[in-house]
């Protein structure tokens, strides 16, 4: 089976100085939610942002699908299937709803429709808040609807950049079920989280990253419980 | 009260000649974040293209208006592509003051051609109407139209169109358009010939409204800076809305000031505003 996505020693950063990624590595295979932890300034963030292309990398490889798109930007990268939900600014404020999801089909503005009709019937609360301004929306619901921006591409991945910062613990178990439910229609999705043992339990695996590199890797419910990440990210 | 009354509504004329290149101003820098001081180039080449169109051709008013903004257009992304795009990286600064350059040249290059002679459209004289005491032109009346008619086709274009939604979108968040797949490059290009046609298509509603000559554009940018700082940089509503006021300031103090202090309106709102309103009228200037 052809991995959704395969990203291989990565080395990446910010400009000149250190290197933030120093040859991390993660592959999704088909239908899997994966998630990556770690201590601040791991570089979680930063992995995803070399994976969508948001980011230049100077060593290793992306490929979609199967196929390899690192001399993509994130243009060719979004075309390749993957949708990236950054953390913040992950929608356009100043449009409606219906304008944030029509825009996010801009590479195939045929398909969107269609697919357009699929996501209202998929969270009515975004069909039921069309007209409003996106930045009228509370934390929960613009999540959401950045989310729906990122099915509108019609990936074949999703990448998630902390979906639940600052979202109220309902809100944050809302979006975790959204996220399950996504998933079970069949879409692979990578997401970093610091709600870290809630999402691995959600996960089928998860990395651990440390500075820049791979630490710990194994299915998500089993790292959720172990007693070594626990007291990492939890303090005990 | 007459005076005043037909001092509202000279200004309401005038505004809304000014509003087409303070749309297109602001557009511009809505999308790639410098003032585009090349503006007042644009209007003076759409101007004379429009001119020219309309006394050497015959067009009409309307069609003039049209190859005008062709021509402001062709004009405004010859320039960015071939000089003020380079100059990106070294600052929105940068590219500004080369813009004031942008607008020297262009307007040298139209006094070489036609020299410094103010010129007319060939246009029907028609009489002023009188509305309850209200002096309006024929002429002016038409203009309106035709100014309302540009500034509809730039919000239908906004609001309705791929593109025009697109530029919207990197308006407000450039980053994530690129993730979306929208090409920032491409987009700037469109937001710069949309512009420069705004600019263009005002020059020619400018030269029906009085004559053209190469300073035409130069004479109205304070007035159509000033329009678009008043709306909130980089928004098109407040633009309008900017544009108008202005016109109808402009005006009013013409009844309590001598004639030659009517530019310094424009200054005096610009102080104004960034004191006190600094995201302008309507709250919406681009962060």
């Amino acid at each position: 089976m052809t991995a959704a996505l395969i990203a291989e020693g990565l080395v990446a950063g910010y400009g000149a100085a250190e290197q933030i990624l120093k040859g991390a590595s993660v592959a999704v295979q088909p239908g899997e939610i994966v998630t990556i932890i770690g201590p601040n300034g791991a570089g979680k963030s930063t992995l995803l942002k070399a994976v969508a292309g948001l980011l230049k990398i100077a060593e290793g490889r992306v490929a979609v699908a199967g196929r390899d798109v690192t001399a993509q930007d994130a243009i060719g990268r979004a075309r390749a299937g993957l949708a990236f939900v950054p953390q913040e600014a992950n929608v356009f404020a100043r449009l409606s709803v219906a304008e944030n999801l029509s825009i996010s089909g801009f590479l195939d503005p045929k398909g969107s429709a269609t697919e357009l009709e699929k996501i209202y019937a998929r969270y009515p609360m975004l069909a039921g808040k069309r007209r409003a301004l996106a930045r009228s929306l509370s934390g929960g619901q613009r999540q959401i609807l950045a989310m729906a921006m990122g099915l509108m591409q019609q990936p074949t991945m999703m990448l998630l950049d902390e979906p639940t910062a600052g979202l109220s613990p309902r809100a944050a178990e809302e979006l975790f079920a959204a996220v399950i439910d996504l998933n079970r229609a069949g879409l692979p999705v990578l997401m970093v989280e610091q709600h870290a043992v809630e999402a691995l339990r959600i996960s089928h695996r998860g990395y651990v990253l440390v500075a820049g590199r791979n630490s710990v890797e194994g299915a998500g419910p089993a790292l959720a419980e172990d007693p070594d990440i626990r007291r990492l990210f939890l303090g005990g | 009260m007459e005076a005043l009354l037909q001092a509202v509504v000279n200004g309401l004329l005038a505004g809304s000649l000014i509003a087409v290149p303070a749309v297109g101003f602001t557009a511009i820098f809505a999308i790639l974040r410098y003032p585009s001081f090349a503006i007042a180039g644009y209007v003076s080449v759409g101007a004379f293209a429009g001119w020219a169109a309309n006394t050497m051709l015959g067009f009409g008013a309307p069609l003039a208006v049209l190859v005008a903004f062709a021509a402001g257009a062709a004009a405004g992304l010859l320039c960015e592509l071939g000089a003020l795009r380079r100059l990106m990286p070294a600052g929105a600064l940068t590219v500004a003051i080369a813009s004031i350059a942008v607008n020297l040249i262009l307007e040298n290059i139209l006094r070489f051609f036609f020299g410094n002679d103010l010129r007319g459209f060939d246009l029907p004289i028609q009489p002023d109407l009188i509305i309850g005491g209200i002096f309006v032109g024929l002429q002016q009346i038409w203009n309106l139209v035709l100014a309302v008619a540009v500034v509809a086709a730039v919000f239908a274009f906004l609001m309705f169109t791929r593109f025009g939604r697109a530029m919207r979108a990197v308006a407000d968040n450039p980053d994530l358009a690129r993730l979306k797949g929208i090409d920032p490059a491409r987009i700037a290009a469109i937001a710069v010939a949309l512009g420069a046609g705004l600019a263009g298509a005002g020059g020619v509603l400018l030269g029906l409204d009085t004559s053209i000559d190469p300073m035409t554009g130069y004479r109205v940018l304070l007035s159509v800076f000033a329009a678009a700082v008043l709306g909130g940089l980089g928004s098109i509503p407040g633009a309008v809305a900017g544009a108008l006021a202005l016109g109808i300031a402009e005006e009013l103090a013409l009844l309590v000031v001598p004639a030659t202090y009517r530019t310094g309106v424009g200054f005096v709102a610009i102080l104004l505003i960034l004191t006190f309103r600094p995201r302008g009228l309507l709250g919406e200037r681009a962060a």
